[in-house]
């Protein structure tokens, strides 16, 4: 009885942890997410300092290609925009993972005192 | 938990503290860039040195001054005048500006927080009422009277340890050299634990009776030994020698240590606070003197003093002068400590004031129907006692009790019978006896007054009373065996 309460609990044990492991994970592509969202805004602004004289380059690979500055500011907005989507996305994600892994450590600490209650009466057995 | 609490919000701040080095590095490139900016389009072109590789430089021109390709950020790049970059970096340091101020501020909130968890730790942890009180106990080499007994109860050794806690707990901490255990010879030990067992029993026994005070020689005794052990580690003899009769042996120095300081009068504090482990820390100093005298406590009793009664007595002399007869004088005396006590209690003897041993003895034996306590003294200890108030403390009148038995050991058993008819309130604790002759105590017993009279007295009390470790009665029982 307690060794099929103690695999349980290691079963119960790994998901968790794999849990963990996932929730770090979007945790931390979300904080990339939120640097080039602060980065795209500076370029925004900048590029709004400029006039039309001046000639945008996108470096694309090795290589520099001429941008129309509208058309620059155009992109610069969409990846913003792009950017703050995904943002959403990686915080509703997260939230889901930590509600998950809530649920996970309940099951674990019931499993452990059932556990625990299991060896108490072996020991009382014995 | 406080302890941690500081410990992450150092982390934090030492964090933001790096962050805003990292920052201001920023800022002050983009400083230097600005003055770079601004200086660049004076000149058509410039004659420098061009880096060629890692370890070659090239005469060169750098020409088209003011065209300059700035990185906006994210791959983006935008060829400005020098005055337009110059404008670009003036947004970024603004930037730059803001982080440095939220980075500043974080850093301010953390250090406020940090700052008070160290003073509410500080608050909390270190004061407290808890004063560290020690004492050092230089000589160890004191004769003491009385024989070890032979422990005759082998098994008390978890008692010891017990107590040992309990007195380790209590507030008065003796030096190391006091802390010697080990080396106690077998006999000594179950003496030791004999004494340590009697100790839990005065202990006992001190509960069940008046809470005000402990009486009697024994638990004088063992208040005196529990005052005076260092937690329980030496053989408290004491109590013993008192029984026996002060028969003077030598006894190991690791005895002598709480033995020597045991036949002491009073204690004399010193209170030095030092700040010493985050907890103040009290030296307290017994004044330990061997009592090799008696003091007087009647006329018919050798006039002995110690030699601090006898500075007492000096001191009241020359304080005092045709004080009434053994009573204290209603002066404004201020009692603080036991000593005070005694200096109070004179008694004059030819005319001169004369310490008296026992508060709460008579001068004289012919006066009192017993030498002890009894009526008379009891009567006088109430006048007087009235006249004090109440400003005795435990500690007081332990000693008083302490000075008490003392005496009251060495007295001459041939006293003035004691049988006689007076009988006034007995103003003091009566100490459970063993079922011993029932002559001894119940002539001069009355119910207890007040409870600060050792009973000692009791003992005397018995005419011819053999000298006898006095067994502890209860005032009940007292009163019972009085009244029968």
């Amino acid at each position: 009885m307690a060794e099929a309460i103690q695999k349980k609990l290691q079963s119960e044990l790994e998901k968790y942890q794999q849990l963990q492991k996932d929730v770090s994970k979007s945790m931390s592509a979300r904080q990339k997410l939120e640097a080039q969202l602060t980065e795209n805004n500076i370029v925004k602004e900048e590029l709004g300092l400029l006039d039309s004289q001046n000639t945008v380059y996108k470096l694309i690979g090795p290589v520099l290609v001429k941008q129309d500055l509208d058309e620059a500011k155009a992109t610069v907005s969409k990846r913003l925009e792009y950017i703050n989507g995904e943002i959403q996305r990686y915080e509703t994600l997260l939230k889901e993972m930590e509600r998950k892994s809530e649920q996970h450590r309940e099951v674990l600490s019931s499993l452990q005192q059932e556990y625990q209650r299991a060896q108490g009466q072996a020991v009382g057995k014995v | 938990m406080l302890l941690d609490m500081l410990y992450i919000v150092l982390l934090v701040v030492k964090d933001c503290r790096s962050q805003i080095e990292h920052w201001k590095k920023v800022e002050n490139d983009y400083e230097s860039l600005q003055d770079r900016l601004r200086t660049l389009p004076d000149k058509l072109s410039y004659d420098i040195m061009v880096p060629f590789g890692p370890l070659a430089f090239m005469p060169g021109k750098l020409v088209h001054t003011n065209e300059l390709t700035v990185l906006l950020g994210d791959n983006w790049f935008a060829k400005c005048s020098a005055k337009q970059a110059d404008a670009l970096v003036e947004h970024r340091k603004k930037h730059v500006k803001n982080t440095l101020d939220d980075l500043q501020k974080v850093m301010k909130n953390f250090q406020n927080r940090a700052d008070f968890t160290d003073d509410l730790e500080k608050l909390t942890g270190d004061t407290g009422d808890f004063a560290d009180i020690r004492e050092e106990v230089i000589n160890e080499e004191e004769v003491t009277k009385g024989k070890p007994r032979l422990a005759l109860k082998p098994n008390s050794k978890p008692k010891q340890e017990y107590l040992l806690e309990l007195e380790e707990d209590k507030e008065k901490k003796e030096g190391d050299e006091e802390r010697t255990t080990g080396v106690l010879s077998e006999e000594e030990l179950w003496a030791r634990l004999d004494e340590l067992e009697r100790q839990e029993e005065l202990q006992d026994e001190r509960y069940r009776l008046d809470s005000t005070d402990t009486n009697g020689e024994d638990t004088t005794s063992s208040s005196e030994e529990e005052k005076e052990a260092d937690g329980g580690s030496d053989v408290q003899v004491n109590g013993h020698q008192k029984e026996n009769g002060w028969v003077p042996s030598s006894i190991t120095s690791q005895m002598n240590g709480t033995n020597g300081s045991h036949p002491e009068d009073e204690e004399e504090e010193d209170c030095n606070e030092e700040a010493g482990n985050g907890l103040p820390t009290i030296y307290f100093s017994h004044t330990a003197e061997f009592k090799k005298v008696r003091i007087n406590t009647g006329k018919n009793t050798t006039l002995k003093f110690s030699e601090r009664n006898e500075q007492k007595a000096q001191a009241k002399r020359k304080k005092k002068s045709g004080k009434s007869n053994g009573h204290s004088p209603h002066e404004s005396y201020k009692i603080t400590s036991p000593a005070d006590i005694y200096r109070v209690f004179v008694d004059l003897v030819n005319g001169e004031p004369i310490p008296r041993k026992s508060i709460l003895k008579s001068r004289s034996r012919e006066n009192s129907v017993c030498s002890d306590t009894s009526e008379s003294s009891t009567a006088d200890f109430e006048e007087r006692r009235a006249a004090f108030g109440r400003s005795w403390s435990h500690d007081d009148a332990t000693h008083s009790d302490t000075s008490d038995g003392i005496t009251e050991e060495e007295s001459p058993t041939g006293t003035s019978p004691r049988t006689n008819g007076r009988f006034e309130a007995f103003t003091g604790t009566v100490i459970e006896k063993d079922p011993l002759p029932c002559s001894i105590p119940h002539l001069t017993i009355a119910p207890p007054a007040l409870p600060t009279i050792p009973e000692r007295k009791l003992e005397e009390v018995g005419p011819e009373a053999p000298q006898e470790p006095p067994k502890r009665m209860s005032k009940f029982k007292a009163t019972r065996l009085h009244q029968k």
